[in-house]
């Protein structure tokens, strides 16, 4: 697999003190790529950086193993598809999406051809006489896509693309970009506050935090292995106690696990919802006593609140048959499947 | 009553209000001296007084100077007042902070005052000449003569017009033009293609407006301007109160009149045609 973008030591500093700092990312060819993070944490900058909107303060971006830092974004083998306000209102979808091609004296008629295949992969063949205020918002998502993908870039960025539609048109536009994706083999920069986004589309995902990187890695790891506290906390659901380590073993109540990090004296213990199993009655089994003090059913699973007195209240995912046996108030013993530890400080 | 029929009622009372008040300061008055100015010394009717609009040497002349006052005035308030909001619109830093701040000063300085400062700064024996002289040039005649009449109209219009073109300008949005860009468009083909296309609507509003100021108007031409020619403003003013020909007069009004509408009716025009291609 060849690199197609590279980001090194990447830093942008705003007059106002915000900014990013220390980015650096390899982007595989035709991996689609997510920087997932809360809005105001750099997402917008990384992208705008690399596709020439805005000149870092150091740091070097190559694509296809050349330097880009000192080109323009009109000059740059990259494309951008922004929030919103996309399209040039006065042009037709044909003039929006022909606009790049006339630029690269295309023949007209290989533009006709190129622009209705196009519309095709994106579903919306015969738009061409439109306007862009005759299409819905998801439509005109698709249209500046579609746009991007005629220029045929080196690197395709978007910039919380759908973040305007509506949940339901998201998921779609969600699974129809993935499409084009495979389809086309392009590489893409997916910029989303949205984990959920970031979880389903992604081959790997940026998890960013204040201006630096927290990690990189494919959605199932985040998801199984977050490596910070930051990104255990911001993906998915998520418990914490007070555990400590001792040796080889980490000791959670009267529970032990591997110290897999060689952490020293009182650690964090993370553990996910469904990994935490319950049993009614506190026996002297292993385990942590408490009590439940809610139970939620959220479809085919439930949400189970349990109070472990010293180690506060943990949120458990148990299946729809194993909450019949329990009832609020009742007493229960929790044991985890598997948990992750982090430093205390 | 049908729902349909009492929302249409409403809209037609809500309408009458301002459709009278407009009969009765528009329509009315120029109906009026259209008639007035169809009446021949001899109290019949005829276009002898049209006739003496374009044959008669002074008045032609004036008619000549007017449209060239206003031709040159608007080309130039237009061309400035649109670099002025591009600039606002695309640069930073403090000189830009600075015009923002003070570009629409002129409006708040009375027509008179202003012209009277314009006399005696540019004036025969003003400050610029005095300056000038010191320095062994000759100032050319500004005031009592055509540039007297078009800075002061430069002054009057600039700052109004810019400020409704920097309106029109910040109303598109970054991305549209990141877009142009980033499909490969240098910065003329954006400002030609989007940027151009996207405000030229209010560009024809501003031209309209313009135009209609300085080829109407009077304070300026009348103290800044020469004796002969003179703007259609201030020859409709003599020949009303010096010379009394109340029907004369009415003429020149009327034909103002025509040389208004023939501009209200491209602009309109180009307004019907945009709204047609769009739905
Ligand atoms: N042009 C700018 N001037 C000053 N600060 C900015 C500018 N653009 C963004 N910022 C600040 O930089 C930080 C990162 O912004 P951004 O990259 O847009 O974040 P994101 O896209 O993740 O929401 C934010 O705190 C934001 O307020
Ligand atoms: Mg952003």
């Amino acid at each position: 697999m060849s690199i197609q973008l590279s980001i090194r030591d990447l830093s942008k500093r705003y007059k106002t003190g915000e900014g990013v700092s220390g980015i650096s990312l390899d982007v595989n060819k035709g991996e689609l790529i997510t920087l997932l993070g809360p809005s105001g944490c750099g997402k917008t900058t990384v992208l705008r950086s690399i596709g020439g909107f805005l000149e870092p303060d150091s740091g070097d971006i190559l694509i296809e193993g050349r330097s880009v830092v000192k080109l323009p974004p009109e000059k740059r083998p990259t494309s951008m598809v922004f929030q919103g306000y996309n399209l040039w209102p006065h042009m037709t979808i044909y003039d929006n999406l022909a606009f790049g091609l006339k630029i690269r004296k295309m023949p007209k008629a290989e533009i006709r051809s190129a622009v209705e295949e196009v519309l095709r992969l994106v579903r919306l063949p015969g738009a061409e006489k439109k306007y862009p205020s005759q299409l819905s918002g998801g439509q005109q998502q698709r249209i500046a896509v579609a746009r991007s993908l005629l220029l045929k870039p080196a690197v395709l960025l978007l910039d919380e693309p759908f973040s305007a539609l509506d949940a339901k048109l998201r998921h779609e536009m969600r699974e129809e970009l993935r499409e084009i994706q495979t389809e086309t083999g392009l590489t893409m920069v997916f910029v989303t506050h949205d984990q959920e986004e970031a979880l389903s589309l992604s081959d790997r995902i940026v998890v960013m935090n204040h201006g630096h990187i927290e990690q990189i890695a494919a959605p199932q790891d985040i998801y199984d292995a977050p490596e910070t506290l930051y990104v255990a906390e911001f993906i998915g659901k998520m418990n914490f106690l007070k555990g400590g380590a001792q040796g080889d073993k980490l000791v959670v109540g009267r529970m032990e696990f591997p110290n897999a990090k060689h952490l020293t004296g009182e650690v964090v213990v993370a553990v996910r919802p469904e990994d935490i199993i319950l049993e009614p009655g506190t026996s002297q089994a292993a385990g942590l006593p408490g009590t439940i003090k809610q139970m939620m059913i959220l479809g085919h699973y439930a949400e189970v609140s349990i109070d472990l007195g010293d180690h506060g209240i943990i949120r458990a995912f148990q299946p729809r048959d194993k909450v019949k046996e329990l009832q609020l108030g009742q007493s229960v013993n929790a044991t985890f499947n598997k948990v992750i530890a982090y430093s205390n400080n | 009553m049908s729902k349909s029929m009492k929302m249409g009622m409403l809209g037609l009372i809500l309408v009458i209000p301002s459709f009278l008040l407009l009969f009765v300061i528009v329509v009315i008055p120029i109906a009026l001296s259209f008639v007035e100015s169809l009446r021949n010394e001899a109290g019949g009717f005829d276009l002898s007084r049209y006739q003496f609009l374009f044959t008669d040497k002074a008045m032609r002349s004036n008619i000549i100077f007017t449209l060239k006052v206003t031709v040159v005035s608007c080309l130039i308030v237009l061309i400035v007042s649109y670099s002025l909001a591009v600039y606002m619109r695309f640069s930073s830093g403090r000189l830009v902070d600075l015009i923002r701040k003070t570009y629409m000063i002129p409006i708040f300085i009375p027509g008179v005052i202003a012209t009277y400062g314009l006399i005696n700064l540019l004036g025969n024996h003003g400050w610029l000449s005095r300056f000038l002289l010191l320095i062994g040039i000759t100032l050319p005649r500004i005031i009592f003569d055509e540039k007297g009449i078009i800075i002061a109209n430069l002054w009057f219009n600039i700052p109004f017009t810019a400020m409704l073109l920097s309106s029109a300008l910040a109303g598109i949005p970054n991305s549209v033009l990141e877009s142009a860009k980033d499909v490969g468009a240098g910065r003329l083909r954006v400002f030609f293609q989007i940027v151009f296309p996207l405000s030229y609507k209010t560009f024809l509003v501003a031209a309209t407006f313009v135009f209609m100021g300085v080829i109407g108007s009077f304070t300026a031409p009348f103290l800044v301007g020469p004796n002969a020619p003179q703007m259609l403003g201030v020859s409709m003013e003599q020949v009303f109160g010096v010379f009394q020909e109340r029907e004369q007069a009415a003429a020149i009004a009327f034909f103002t009149f025509l040389l208004c509408s023939v501009l209200g009716y491209f602009y309109i025009r180009s307004m019907v045609k945009d709204e047609t291609a769009r739905s």
